[in-house]
């Protein structure tokens, strides 16, 4: 069953166009990657999807429900953002919030949730990314690795139908990027629903069940995830995951 | 400094002091309490791009700040009876210092508040909270942070901008200084001691300061 589905969207800003129609269908359980080169159009994607861009055109299926999104009310937005997740590629914890509070924040303010059931549930999140000694650290005392996951558990904590990633590890040294994919990969195994616009071939290739190539804000090439690496159909395609090897041989 | 001298600057001491305690405290704490209020609103004003109201603060920053604050004090004071409106001394002052110091403040919050990260607000709208709720618990608290050190340079700079109030009538310290010089005839020793009065003021507040800076500096990490 699809969770997500969005047809015909379009955003130009000032007067360059960046999505010029992308359709998408996300199922229960899909993890899709959506790769692309820098200028894709892949993140002003998951930010319309998510309501931080407004597209000049398009509609969102959610849960079964279609929504025009040039004129989507802000009481749909919020009762569709309560149900999904967001990961920003600078983490975007809150600076003055704890690691715990910043789990706990939108349960208590946005749900009115009872502060110690939000913390029970926080913790519990915190913990499932590995952060179980770091409840009270501030985010400027964390790794870049270690605030994402924190980034994570809060998405996690919204119990999410989907959780959003954009580009979730590009802002990360290379040695802290594992400690994240790996969180990744053990959601995308419980069968977490997870759309990630990544630069991570390795994670397309072994997590992720279906991928996207997008390109001058057009989606070139999509399909299952072994077929796509095996046997890309697009010339564009094929030459985008050459280069991609080639960088990652040097 | 002969024996005289000193008698009349012991004497005068606790004279000037209790003038500071009874009207320049409160006078500058009242005042920046109503300007703290004046600043925020029109900062979150600005920061939120409301129109009109948006014109309307800009005209408020443009006149109060382009207009010397004892010309402010005096127009209010000896200026507005002649339209009708009496105020008292100490009133008049507390309203002229609310205002302008606000007009300054406005700008410190409101670039403090553009400081902030966008992402901030972002992730707040991914949790699920409102506009007013990011504000208040996200954006506002971390803008503060920012704030702090010049808000505090305002807050000393007010104390000492008291002294302007003795010109209309207002019994301040100065005032009152001027009264007992006005007596004993010795300006010299008297303007010094009112001016090492309010260096400790200014000087207590430099501690609270770098205290209250302590205390925020928790999130920020340990710089």
């Amino acid at each position: 069953m699809a969770v997500l589905s969005v047809n015909n969207i379009h955003k130009t800003f000032e007067d360059t166009p960046v999505l010029k129609g992308v359709d998408l269908e996300i199922n229960q359980g899909d993890v899709v990657a959506i790769l692309g080169p820098s200028g894709s159009g892949k993140t002003t994607l998951l930010r319309i999807i998510n309501f931080l861009e407004k597209a000049d055109q398009g509609e969102l299926t959610f849960d079964g429900t279609t929504y025009d999104l040039k004129t989507i009310s802000k009481k749909d937005i919020a009762r569709i953002r309560s149900k999904t997740g967001f990961v920003f590629q600078n983490f975007n914890l809150f600076k003055n919030k704890t690691a715990l509070e910043n789990v706990t924040e939108g349960l208590i303010v946005a749900r009115k949730m009872d502060k110690q059931e939000a913390e029970k549930i926080g913790k519990e999140m915190l913990d499932k990314v590995g952060m179980s000694d770091r409840y009270d650290y501030f985010p400027s005392k964390l790794s870049g690795g270690q605030q994402q996951r924190v980034a994570i558990a809060r998405a996690l904590a919204q119990s999410p139908e989907i959780i959003y990633f954009d580009e979730p590890t590009s802002a990360l040294d290379p040695e802290l990027i594992g400690e994240v994919l790996n969180v990744m990969r053990d959601l995308a195994k419980e069968g977490m629903t997870m759309l990630v616009v990544t630069h991570e071939i390795s994670f397309a290739h072994n997590v992720s069940n279906k991928v996207i190539f997008m390109e001058d804000g057009v989606i070139v090439e999509e399909g299952e995830s072994h077929e796509f690496f095996a046997n890309p159909k697009q010339d564009r395609t094929r030459e985008f995951l050459r280069l991609i090897e080639a960088r990652h041989d040097n | 400094m002969d024996a005289r001298v000193w008698g009349i600057l012991l004497d005068s001491f606790w004279k000037i002091l209790i003038k500071g305690i009874q009207v320049t405290i409160p006078l500058t704490v009242l005042s920046f309490f109503f300007a703290m209020i004046i600043a925020l609103v029109t900062a979150m004003i600005q920061y939120a791009n409301v129109p009109i109201l948006k014109q309307i603060v800009r005209f408020y920053i443009w006149i109060i700040r382009g207009t010397p604050l004892l010309v402010q004090l005096l127009v209010v004071y000896f200026g507005l009876p002649n339209i009708g409106v009496r105020l008292e001394a100490f009133p008049a002052a507390v309203i002229v210092f609310s205002i302008n110091e606000g007009a300054y403040c406005s700008e410190t919050m409101r670039a403090a508040l553009e400081a902030v990260p966008v992402g901030q607000v972002e992730a707040g709208y991914c949790v699920g909270m409102n506009y007013l709720q990011i504000m208040w618990r996200i954006v506002i608290p971390q803008a503060l942070r920012t704030a702090f050190p010049p808000l505090s340079n305002s807050l000393i700079g007010m104390v000492k901008d008291t002294s302007l109030a003795s010109n209309i009538t207002v019994a301040e310290m100065l005032m009152q200084t001027q009264r007992i010089i006005a007596r004993v005839y010795e300006p010299m020793a008297l303007y010094l001691e009112v001016a090492l009065i309010y260096l400790v003021f200014s000087t207590i507040l430099t501690w609270l300061q770098r205290y209250g800076e302590k205390k925020l500096n928790a999130y920020e990490g340990s710089k």
